[in-house]
């Protein structure tokens, strides 16, 4: 065996949502069911009720309420990324690294040790009950660099999250974000739409999210114990950062940096990169990496890249959980 | 004008990311791995397929787009859309 490849679990935000997302391992998977109802029941403690009708919202067909939504696809990823993230260490796995996206950033700070389960779950009700309030708006992703957008840019249209080389995404409150849709397209821009009904990572939700810090002060904090590689600065983050009120309250208005913080994880280094979410949304931007096309680092997603049926999400855990034992990332599982 | 072939799809695809290095698959033909396995999401596709539009001339409507899920698809739909226009010309 080659040298032991490191591990870097990826954790997906807005966007990698769909319904009965991960689903399939609710009631099969002892350790990732015990994750959800300890999300859920948290819910239901600072909002009675709620984890309930969010339990019932994500196990069905048709939910009551839109899985676009803030109220459902916040906590929901929130919830599954972190029960995702608690299979693998259950499995022994200790990544050398978490990078979570935007709301997947407070599930890695929860695998980490950084806030408990139930601070973090505190927060994420905090942030969606301010969000919800917040302006309609939402995200674009475009097919162009940075610099490519900035033209277009103004109004209170930004830069959202710098996802890949040419993947930017923008984003605002509507009607400006179409406005600017239609430009984009009018000089020949591919752009689509994100599955977002907010204006992520946009000053438009400065206002709303404005007294968030007396919220997250208030709740334990600890150094991390693993690597949380942050989205927001590309750097690990240190107990100087993650004591920061400050730093948290602003995540949802400042911009993602995806792919430099991803660029910065496996630049020099061989790695396993797990997408410990729904839908692949990350992995597929992992695998378009110099270091994943060179075959350096590979790329294992613990979930479909499409909704399927429950067989689906748990022959893709079984697969990953084998890939990670071939790389001598955890151990050969007992049977 | 002349068919797309799998390797200038490859390449189109390449500049769509804005990748150095094209993509190779190990083991098995790469116009038939799921493009997603390739890191190609729907944004990338949809942006192959407009510039595939300026190109050759031929359009893929988002539905028939949606549907496509290899790189060996995508160079048959616009073959076939390619072929069609032809036949409409020349009849």
């Amino acid at each position: 065996m080659a040298n032991r490849r490191e591990m870097v679990l990826l954790l997906p935000g807005q966007g990698a949502q769909h319904v009965r997302m991960a689903a399939g391992l609710y009631g099969s998977e002892p350790v990732f069911t015990a994750a959800m109802d300890e999300v859920l029941d948290a819910i239901d403690t600072f909002a009675a009720g709620e984890g309930k009708r969010l339990r019932a919202d994500w196990l069905t067909d048709r939910p009551s309420v839109d899985l676009d939504h803030v109220t459902r696809s916040q906590p929901l990823l929130f919830a599954v990324d972190l029960a995702l993230g608690r299979l693998v260490l259950s499995w022994g796995g200790r990544p050398d690294a978490l990078l979570g996206h935007s709301i997947g950033e407070l599930a890695a700070a929860v695998l980490a040790g950084v806030f408990t389960l139930r601070g973090a779950t505190r927060l994420v009700c905090d942030r969606i009950r301010s969000l919800a309030a917040g302006p309609p708006g939402g995200m674009l992703a475009v097919a162009a660099t940075q610099e490519e957008v900035k033209p277009f840019l103004g109004g209170d249209v930004v830069v959202g999250a710098v996802n890949a080389p040419r993947q930017t995404v923008l984003a605002g409150p509507d009607p400006a974000l179409e406005v600017t849709r239609k430009e984009l397209a009018e000089h020949a821009f591919t752009c689509r739409r994100l599955p977002s009904l907010s204006p992520f990572h946009s000053p438009a939700l400065a206002p709303a999210v404005a007294g968030s810090e007396r919220v997250i002060a208030a709740l334990p904090i600890a150094p991390p114990e693993l690597v949380l590689q942050s989205c927001y600065t590309a750097r690990p983050l240190r107990y100087e950062d993650v004591s920061d009120p400050g730093y948290w309250a602003r995540q949802p208005v400042a911009p993602v940096l995806f792919w430099p913080a991803l660029d910065a994880l496996l630049a020099g280094r061989d790695t396993v990169v797990v997408d410990a979410g729904p839908g692949q949304t990350l992995a597929q931007l992992a695998r378009r990496h110099p270091a994943v096309r060179a075959g350096r680092s590979t790329v294992v997603p613990m979930l479909p890249a499409r909704p399927g049926p429950p067989e689906q999400d748990r022959a893709f855990v079984a697969a990953a959980r084998e890939s990670l034992a071939e790389h001598d990332l955890i151990g050969a599982q007992s049977r | 004008m002349s068919e797309l072939t799998l390797s200038r799809l490859v390449d189109i695809l390449r500049e769509c990311a804005g990748e150095d290095e094209a993509v190779a698959a190990e083991g098995q033909d790469i116009g038939d791995v799921e493009l997603e396995y390739l890191g190609y999401d729907s944004l990338a596709v949809m942006e192959a397929a407009s510039r595939v539009k300026r190109e050759y001339g031929v359009e893929l409507p988002d539905d028939a787009l949606a549907e496509i899920r290899t790189l060996n698809r995508f160079v048959g739909a616009v073959n076939e859309a390619l072929a069609s226009a032809a036949a409409q010309r020349s009849a």
